[in-house]
């Protein structure tokens, strides 16, 4: 079985794998990484989503091979002890109901908060629009977004 | 009031734990045990630690609707916790030990409120007792606050550092719960007990669980319901790199493999023929069954307006985020289960039964549950992870595919409604005439003749009747009201229109609750009810009693540029005595989002004797730009505690298709709305 390097939260970790394996089973089957959620597999429903190189990206949708030097940064390594301004501002506004997408959607966030640091309201619904959410906490994650918008600034 | 509960068998404490003060349920202290990797003590309710940490156990799933945070405020409330001390573990599943954990129908804050209180409000008597006792004073002259017994000189002990001595003091007879006047956590806004956890992505759900030498499956199922398999060639599959074995099982076959990618590939290798299941079966037909399934309406009286409608609600899977998956590690002797089930103490039943095994050699740890919406009662997923491990001898790994989940879900019935009813000239109602047609397969049934309206119609009548059907359904949040509350919230509409009056008078006048009325009378005045709304908008009304609460929705709806817009949702509540505010409003919103879901996006459709959806490009639901502003006013009548996660439901389709109609003059019969229908 082929082997690849792959840079994730900042520790180059050797992972044994078929090239043609997400991102997302690397993760979670081979490094035990599992905050990032198997929700649909076919990069509808964003659960997946981690940064690479700052960019959301579906790892459903990316393979192993494919990551090459891409520094990866899944919700585990998204703040040493989880206060990362979209964490804080997660539990502030109390967002998670059952909680299973809610990785995926503070990782949307990280890589709108990059791209676009003061997002419109417009922006926001525009980016976290690729991120479903079955429990329907959609008010609060919009607001939560805003107040790590503003404490980030 | 004052309510004196006494203690019923479950309550004593547990020997031989150490430093902590343990209560747990009476007919399991012999298994009192070492304390297991997810929960605490599998027997207790509520451990409280030398250190002060107080642990309460959760009985019931927790699948989004915060169950974890309540039950530990109705604890803490008549403990007098530090609620910065207080923790949860989930219980395993296990009903001798705590009753029926089944948790729907809204039931979990009804049925344990009492219990959970109990259990608080003994512990505190009980720990003033061990502080009476190092004091030498009279227990009725201590009190408690915020984790400590305090002394009527000023003296103070901490809860932690009592806990050793209370063992010492007997479980109390009776305890006497607190007035709602004293309360200081129940009712008080209280953030989720996991919200840390999630947002690091350290909350634990079933898929995330990790044993030593286990191995992961996915299965291949039929593409017809009933559909089994007659030759499969696994010779691809089998030359995957990872895949270790290929088993069939009942429900289809399961590719066995080192990691679940390797499984996944092993699956789309498979080369399977399948024969039977109902494949002429598809939605149009059953539809076209229940059509002419309609029996008589019930006559209705002469004179007077008479109007006359159909309605068609289609099947809807519940796709919870987490898909359907179990690990299971079962041995000769024993059996250990990792799952998020709505019935735990079920799983636990089944698989004593199949392995033949006794009930405390069968450990189901039941996990965060990513979405329930009633899908994840049956545990026929734990059963396959449980056979396939018996087969394999490894612990499994079982993952349903977002695909597996789609086309095998027990689905919210499909339901056709005739309905008739009359006015007299006067503008008041003189019959009503419900049919309500179902095509069940198996599960809902009929709900007899129950009209299930909160209105005064003189001789209303409901009829049932369901047709044969292979499609397998079951509960869907708020179960039957989904069907008829929304049907009967958008009739009661077009009755008013057709007396000519205001849909909301209409209804004040013949709403028979006095808390419904205040609800509705409320949400129209929040909401602005009379006021102008600009052209190709509207603003349609609803309300639901049910499962102890009332609710009204108020909302506001633009149909333009081919596409219907909520714009605005307004909603009263009367949850009785609402716990944690933060959380009822947490479950209007997302009831909310599924009302609009369902009004505006979701169906199932049955081809070829199958689901014709498979994923989410196909079975829409909303996003973060569909939800509208949203007001939400908790208005309490006080007394017990109402259901939450049903209620939230019903009414919200319905105003959302009463202000569709506010804005166009066009009725909706049939959901999902097709905006082309309204043109």
């Amino acid at each position: 079985m082929p082997t690849f390097k792959i840079n994730v939260n900042g520790k180059v970790h050797s992972v044994e794998g078929e090239g043609d394996m997400p991102l997302l089973w690397a993760l979670r089957d081979l490094l035990h990484l599992t905050g990032t959620k198997y929700g649909c597999g076919v990069g509808i429903c964003g659960a997946c989503t981690v940064l690479a190189e700052g960019y959301a990206k579906r790892s459903c949708q990316m393979t192993l091979a494919e990551v090459g030097e891409d520094k990866i940064v899944t919700i585990e390594g998204l703040s040493k002890n989880g206060d990362h301004p979209l964490q804080k501002a997660w539990v502030e506004h109390d967002v998670p109901q059952c909680g299973y997408c809610q990785t995926g959607q503070i990782m949307r966030a990280a890589s709108l908060l990059i791209q676009t640091p003061k997002p419109t309201d417009d922006e926001i619904k525009e980016a976290m629009d690729s991120n479903l959410c079955r429990c329907g906490t959609y008010v609060r994650i919009f607001e939560a977004v805003k107040t790590a918008v503003k404490e980030s600034k | 009031m004052n309510v004196t509960v006494t203690r019923r068998s479950f309550l004593q404490i547990i020997a031989g734990t150490g430093a902590s003060l343990v209560l747990g349920s009476f007919s399991s202290v012999a298994c009192a045990g070492e304390p297991k990797k997810l929960a605490f003590v599998p027997n207790a309710f509520l451990k409280i630690d030398s250190d002060g940490s107080i642990t309460v156990s959760i009985t019931r799933s927790d699948m989004g609707q915060g169950v974890r945070t309540t039950f530990a405020m109705l604890v803490a409330e008549e403990l007098d916790a530090d609620w910065t001390k207080v923790n949860v573990a989930n219980a395993p599943g296990d009903s001798a030990l705590y009753g029926g954990q089944g948790t729907g129908g809204s039931s979990s804050t009804r049925s344990m409120n009492k219990k959970l209180r109990t259990i608080g409000a003994s512990a505190r008597l009980m720990l003033i007792g061990a502080a009476a006792k190092k004091w030498n004073v009279e227990a009725s002259t201590c009190k408690t606050e915020n984790g400590k017994v305090l002394s009527a000189d000023g003296k103070s002990l901490t809860y932690g550092e009592l806990a050793e001595a209370a063992q010492a003091i007997a479980v109390p007879d009776a305890v006497t719960l607190k007035e709602s006047s004293s309360f200081k956590v129940i009712g008080k806004a209280t953030k989720r007990v996991d919200n840390h956890d999630v947002v690091t992505g350290k909350a634990m759900f079933a898929y995330d669980v990790s044993v030593e030498g286990m191995l992961f499956a996915v299965c291949l199922r039929p593409p017809a319901f009933a559909a089994t398999q007659t030759a499969i060639d696994d010779k691809e599959t089998r030359a995957v790199p990872g895949v270790i074995d290929v088993i069939p099982i009942p429900s289809g076959i399961a590719v066995i493999a080192k990691n679940t990618w390797a499984a996944l590939k092993g699956r789309e290798k498979l080369k399977v023929t399948w024969e039977g299941g109902k494949t002429d079966v598809t939605t149009r037909m059953l539809r076209a069954d229940m059509k002419q399934a309609a029996i008589a309406h019930k006559e209705l009286p002469v004179g007077g307006k008479v109007i006359e409608a159909n309605f068609e609600l289609p099947y809807l899977a519940h796709a919870a985020m987490e898909s359907l998956n179990a690990l299971a590690d079962v041995r000769e002797d024993s059996a250990e289960v990792w799952t998020g089930s709505q019935s735990p103490d079920s799983a636990q039943n089944s698989i004593s039964r199949v392995l033949g095994l006794p009930k405390e050699k069968v450990t189901v740890h039941n996990m965060l549950l990513g979405g329930g919406f009633g899908r994840k009662f049956t545990n026929e997923w734990v059963m396959e992870a449980v056979n396939l491990s018996k087969i394999v001898k490894k612990p499994i790994k079982l993952l349903w595919t977002r695909e597996c989940d789609m086309q095998n879900d027990l689905y919210r019935p499909m339901s056709e409604h005739a309905i008739k009813a009359s006015v007299d000239d006067a503008g008041n109602p003189t019959g009503w005439s419900h049919q309500y047609i179902q095509a069940p397969g198996r599960g809902n049934g009929e709900y007899g003749s129950n009209t299930y309206l909160p209105y005064e119609i003189p001789g209303a009548a409901m009829r049932g009747a369901g047709v044969s059907s292979p499609v397998p359904t079951g509960a869907w949040r708020s179960v039957e009201h989904g069907h008829l509350i929304v049907v009967n919230e958008c009739f009661i509409d077009e009755l008013a229109h057709a007396a000519g009056q205001d849909p909301l008078a209409f209804r004040l006048k013949l709403i028979k609750s006095p808390r419904l009325k205040k609800v509705v009378e409320s949400a129209a005045k929040h909401a602005g009810w009379g006021t102008a709304m600009p052209a190709g908008s509207g603003r349609g009304i609803a309300c639901f009693d049910g499962y102890g609460s009332c609710i009204a929705h108020v909302v506001e709806a633009t149909v333009a540029d081919g596409e219907v817009k909520i714009t605005r949702m307004v909603a009263v509540v009367d949850a009785g005595t609402t716990i944690n505010p933060l959380g009822v409003e947490a479950q209007i919103q997302g009831g909310f989002m599924d009302g609009l879901s369902t009004a505006l996006k979701a169906a199932i459709t049955i081809r070829a004797g199958g689901t014709a959806e498979d994923n989410f490009d196909r079975y829409h639901w909303a996003r973060m730009s569909d939800a509208p502003k949203m007001e939400i006013f908790i208005e309490d009548s006080g007394g017990a505690f109402g259901g939450m996660g049903e209620v939230s439901y019903p009414s919200a389709p319905a105003a959302i298709a009463n202000a569709v109609f506010a804005a166009t003059g066009k009725r909706v019969r049939q959901f999902p709305i097709k905006v082309e229908d309204l043109v």
